[in-house]
């Protein structure tokens, strides 16, 4: 076994310190989480679903985009292949995610890791690993985080299934539909190594940008992500 | 459609949902440990957050580019992710007031 070269050393911890730092590192995305959850309600009104269902949608499956897209494919008969390939490949973006988490979870017991995994999602991950260049080990940071998101993103479903008239308008005036990529911004910037990180980066950012061009919707964050990581190693390579 | 296919078809979903969350960290476990694997999975973080932003910033029109350079000035400038954050929405907002976009 070779030694990790993290600063904090091997193993990682899952701990409730940890699930409420990460909870209080979610709080300024919690507002377009909100927003979004809330426009998922109302979205789903209008597409025929009860209040019941949406709620219940929001609460088992937790992922925004996909959930979006299964309200285009609500009819009946159930359209079973398109529907769950939709969510797949929308989804699919969460198998780069949890590769990444690796170190993360290492010497954690099997239940603790998967159950972690029930709450992973682009926010939380992200926050954790912005967290982890400063030193973070511990996996509740992430479910701490996606806690906070679950409990807003439902309640919010709720709310907007039952009764409410917020609409992606309201939120593009004060440029909230910006926070989510601003956030991703930031994190982005606490991870730069200099030159190390400069040409897997580019390489994944042009992937990216292609797979949006030629590839069907959805795919460019699994391209750009695996194109970014393999220069990477390529890169590692050539250097030891 | 009917109470019966909707709760089958949010199950299916949590299903194969869950099947992602999980399946990356799964796969990942078979690979023996390494510091070529380490270093993977490293630039693997960076890279799928570099393929989250750079395609919204561009296909976001003007107040994205406006929002996610506001920002990368201000983080680089002040270190403090907060307000570098909503510092670039404030942009953003401005930035769509002031050309009615």
């Amino acid at each position: 076994m070779a030694t990790p070269f993290h600063p904090g050393g091997g193993r990682a911890t899952l701990t409730l310190a940890g699930v409420w730092r990460g909870a209080r590192a979610m709080l300024p995305v919690l507002i377009p989480v909100f927003v979004f959850g809330a426009a998922f309600g109302i979205a789903a009104r209008g597409a025929g679903l009860e209040g019941w269902a949406a709620s219940l949608m929001s609460a088992l499956v937790f992922a925004g985009a996909s959930q979006f897209a299964a309200l285009d494919l609500w009819h009946a008969p159930v359209p079973w292949v398109p529907l769950l390939l939709a969510t797949f490949a929308i989804n699919a973006r969460h198998l780069l995610l949890g590769a990444s988490l690796r170190m993360l979870t290492h010497g954690l017991s099997a239940w603790k890791r998967y159950a972690a995994m029930i709450v992973l999602s682009d926010l939380n991950w992200a926050a954790l690993i912005a967290a982890e260049a400063r030193g973070e080990r511990d996996l509740g940071y992430m479910v701490g985080g996606g806690l906070a998101m679950w409990v807003v993103w439902l309640v919010a479903t709720v709310i907007g299934a039952e009764a409410g008239d917020v609409t992606l308008t309201d939120l593009q005036r004060y440029g909230l539909d910006l926070v989510l990529v601003v956030f991703f911004t930031t994190t982005l910037v606490g991870l730069y190594r200099k030159r190390i990180d400069d040409l897997p980066w580019l390489v994944a950012g042009l992937a990216a940008l292609a797979a949006v061009w030629w590839l069907p919707t959805n795919w460019h964050v699994l391209v750009g992500g695996l194109a970014g990581g393999l220069a990477g190693l390529v890169q590692h390579g050539r250097r030891t | 459609m009917n109470t019966s296919d909707t709760l089958l078809v949010i199950f299916a979903m949590a299903l194969v949902t869950y099947a992602t969350r999980a399946g990356g960290l799964w796969v990942v476990g078979f690979m023996p440990m390494s510091p070529r694997l380490e270093a993977f999975l490293r630039y693997l973080a960076g890279s799928v957050l570099v393929a989250l932003v750079v395609p919204a910033t561009v296909r976001g029109e003007g107040a994205a580019f406006v929002a996610v350079g506001a920002t990368l000035v201000s983080v680089v400038l002040l270190r403090r992710a907060l307000l570098a954050m909503a510092i670039g929405v404030l942009a953003a907002a401005l930035y769509r007031r002031y050309t009615g976009m």
